[in-house]
């Protein structure tokens, strides 16, 4: 019985010999990514997987970097900061990856951003927007891609500062991202709007991250004596929402409404004609916002492969896997410190524009798009209608403004 | 007084659902002495299968009909030949279990039916609003508010004036003596198990109307549902009543009124209620 196994246990070793030997000879380079798989939030990392293969695809059959292939690891962070740790180590040292790229959840991101350092390898931040990470907990080794909270509610504040309302309220996620957006928020509008009024923490709206019925919260707010509310609710908060707040006439037009990531599209796919238009809202990415041959390419890659439009976190993951490979051609190598060097300052052509990564503290510049839900009866989904352009030097915080001093 | 009553209603809903899902979780606990971790992952797939049905069918109401009865069959499964072996074992293999179901589970909608969120629309004759002084409030939550209630009552009539109803709170009260005097129990445990999933799938279905049906959106309401059901009393059918009622009343007014502890009042409420009254607001005393 054992004999007639013994043939096969040789020709599998043989061919795994073979295939080792030619693996050896042309080793790829290896990227890992980490985001949120699983749970609730699981769409984001998904999205962002399909963002990174179609890059990685496209850059395989252009030959690789440098003559080499590239090859994607992917894991799930649960958006947990101590299991983000672990895997990015585990990322570096077993699998002996070369740069590393993701982190959905600004949490996770804060954390993993300072072990870096000892880690001395780059990560490139797709998604998460916490200030901090290119701001006070800056290093040589991280990077981050897509827009932050500081430029998004940059431009959130100079929307707001051009509507009628005169008193502001928020609903923001109970966690860092929604009380540090609405920080920002009250900062950069009372500049350029002094005499609004904002009001105070306890008449405002901070539904925890597990909320599914926001109507308690919707009540509070119509309540108040705001006229005018900035959502920063994302995902699944923000379509039930959305859903829940429509129906109690919450878009009634007594109020100017703001969504901080309202222009997501899992969110727009979700709710279709159930998203009020004529709603102010921005995203990190919008697909429609620029005619670029590479963003078109890109969009319609993306849609021909997946069926979907392209989210902002599938954007993200791209955007860092290109922005590697530019930087891995800049340097002529994929050394470590030579990619970090290559990174600093480099300027790329994206999909969302043209972009500069600055040197000083390794936040990317690209520019920005908000703009009104309208219908249209060609899509699916509601776009944005009119859009407002922001360039990326006019929402981006100088570097001195955000704390980060590279050693 | 419009801020009074809005808020009323938001938490009679909220509670009602909240209701649904605990019922299932004490009757199962309170007949056959299972924690089910599960409850959860069961209430999501009544919003999935709902959802499916919904998108096959075009009407929420055979939804609501045919994706419960699934989640039943499958529970039936999920008793014969996972629970059922684990019975006169330690408690901790029944938590292992169904806390795996749980993972399982989640996995499995996310493979079925992928990541992205769903939207599931209300029935045409309860997607309108009505005026509630200078804002509209929805049907669909209305409806919810009246529909708990009748919901608890025909239970509450199941279990006091039916056959079936008095020989399984007899084999809660006493399993041995059930089955001495001729009470096949283990068929009953598999019917009490489906009959729990079933409520928890009809809840499922019931907030698939009004919040995304997404991957784990049962491992949110669950941690609710424990805390109905210990404020109210394990296995304690009026207790699940007025613990949702409770919950989901304290969660409303305290979002207007406390909202910097709104998050931790159900679990200062349960903390108190575990040191005052431990079996809970409608346990029995042993």
């Amino acid at each position: 019985m054992k004999r007639k196994w013994l043939p096969v246990v040789f020709a599998s070793l043989l061919v795994l010999l073979v295939a080792g030997q030619g693996y050896a000879a042309d080793k790829p380079i290896k990227i890992g990514f980490v985001y949120i798989m699983s749970g609730p939030a699981a769409t984001y990392g998904q999205f962002a997987k399909q963002g990174a293969e179609l890059a990685i695809d496209e850059i395989n059959k252009a030959g690789g970097i440098n003559g080499r292939k590239v090859e994607g690891l992917f894991e799930d962070d649960t958006g947990k900061s101590d299991v983000g740790i672990r895997l990015i180590r585990k990322l570096v040292y077993e699998n002996e990856v070369d740069a590393v790229m993701g982190i959905d959840s600004s949490g996770v991101a804060s954390a993993v951003a300072p072990v870096m350092k000892e880690l001395k390898t780059p990560l490139i931040i797709t998604h998460a927007a916490v200030p901090d990470v290119t701001g006070t907990l800056c290093n040589r080794y991280t990077f981050r891609i897509d827009l932050n909270i500081n430029q998004n509610v940059g431009m959130a504040s100079a929307v707001a500062a051009d509507l009628k309302a005169k008193t502001w309220s928020t609903v923001g996620p109970d966690y860092s991202f929604g009380h540090q957006s609405w920080e920002y928020f009250q900062k950069y509008l009372a500049k350029k709007k002094p005499g609004v009024i904002f009001l105070p923490d306890s008449e405002v709206a901070f539904p925890p991250p597990a909320t599914t019925d926001f109507s308690a919260f919707i009540t509070k707010v119509m309540n108040s004596k705001a006229d005018g509310v900035v959502i920063s609710l994302w995902g699944g908060n923000l379509i039930d929402f959305v859903r829940q707040a429509s129906d109690m006439g919450f878009f009634d037009g007594k109020r100017d409404v703001l969504m901080t990531l309202g222009a997501a599209t899992e969110v727009l796919t979700a709710l279709k004609d159930k998203m009020p238009q004529g709603i102010w809202v921005g995203t990190r990415y919008w697909f429609q916002a620029n005619d670029s041959p590479v963003n078109k390419a890109f969009v319609d890659a993306y849609k021909q492969q997946f069926d979907v439009f392209p989210s902002y976190n599938a954007h993200g993951a791209y955007a860092a896997v290109k922005a590697y490979a530019a930087a891995a051609k800049k340097a002529g190598s994929v050394d470590k410190e030579k990619i970090v060097d290559a990174l600093e300052g480099l300027s790329i052509d994206l999909p969302i524009g043209p972009t500069i990564i600055r040197a000083e503290d390794h936040q990317a510049i690209s520019d920005g798009t908000w703009g009104q839900t309208a219908a249209d009866p060609g899509m699916p989904i509601r776009i944005l209608k009119p859009m407002r352009h922001f360039a990326g030097k006019d929402i981006t915080p100088s570097v001195e403004e955000t704390g980060c001093k590279m050693k | 007084m419009e801020g009074i009553l809005a808020n009323v209603l938001n938490g009679l809903s909220w509670g009602m659902l909240l209701f649904l899902i605990s019922v299932g979780l004490t009757t199962v606990f309170g007949v056959m002495g299972v924690l089910n971790f599960a409850h959860g992952s069961l209430f999501m797939l009544g919003a999935y299968l709902c959802m499916q049905f919904v998108r096959w069918l075009g009407s929420f109401w055979l939804g609501l009909l045919l994706g419960p009865p699934l989640v039943a069959v499958l529970a039936v499964l999920i008793e014969r030949f996972l629970l059922r072996p684990l019975y006169g074992r330690d408690l901790s293999f029944q938590l292992l279990l169904t806390f795996g179901l749980m993972l399982f589970l989640d996995d499995g909608v996310r493979l079925v039916w992928g990541a992205a969120y769903h939207v599931v629309n209300p029935p045409e004759i309860l997607a309108g609003v009505i005026p509630l002084f200078s804002q509209t409030y929805p049907v669909y939550r209305i409806f919810l508010v009246i529909l708990g209630p009748l919901v608890g009552v025909a239970l509450w009539a199941f279990f006091t004036f039916t056959r079936w109803g008095k020989i399984l709170r007899a084999a809660a009260m006493d399993r041995e003596m059930a089955e001495i005097v001729g009470v096949r129990v283990p068929v009953m445990f598999t019917a009490v198990f489906a009959f729990g999933a079933w409520l928890a799938a009809l809840g499922g279905a019931l907030a698939a109307p009004h919040q995304s049906v997404g991957p784990a959106m049962g491992e949110r309401i669950i941690i609710e549902s424990f805390i109905v059901v210990v404020i109210g009393g394990m296995g304690s059918f009026p207790g699940a009543f007025v613990g949702a009622l409770i919950l989901g009343l304290l969660n409303s007014f305290g979002t207007t009124l406390l909202p910097d502890v709104q998050m931790a009042l159900p679990y200062i409420l349960l903390a108190f209620i575990l040191l005052t009254r431990p079996r809970g607001l409608f346990g029995e005393e042993v």
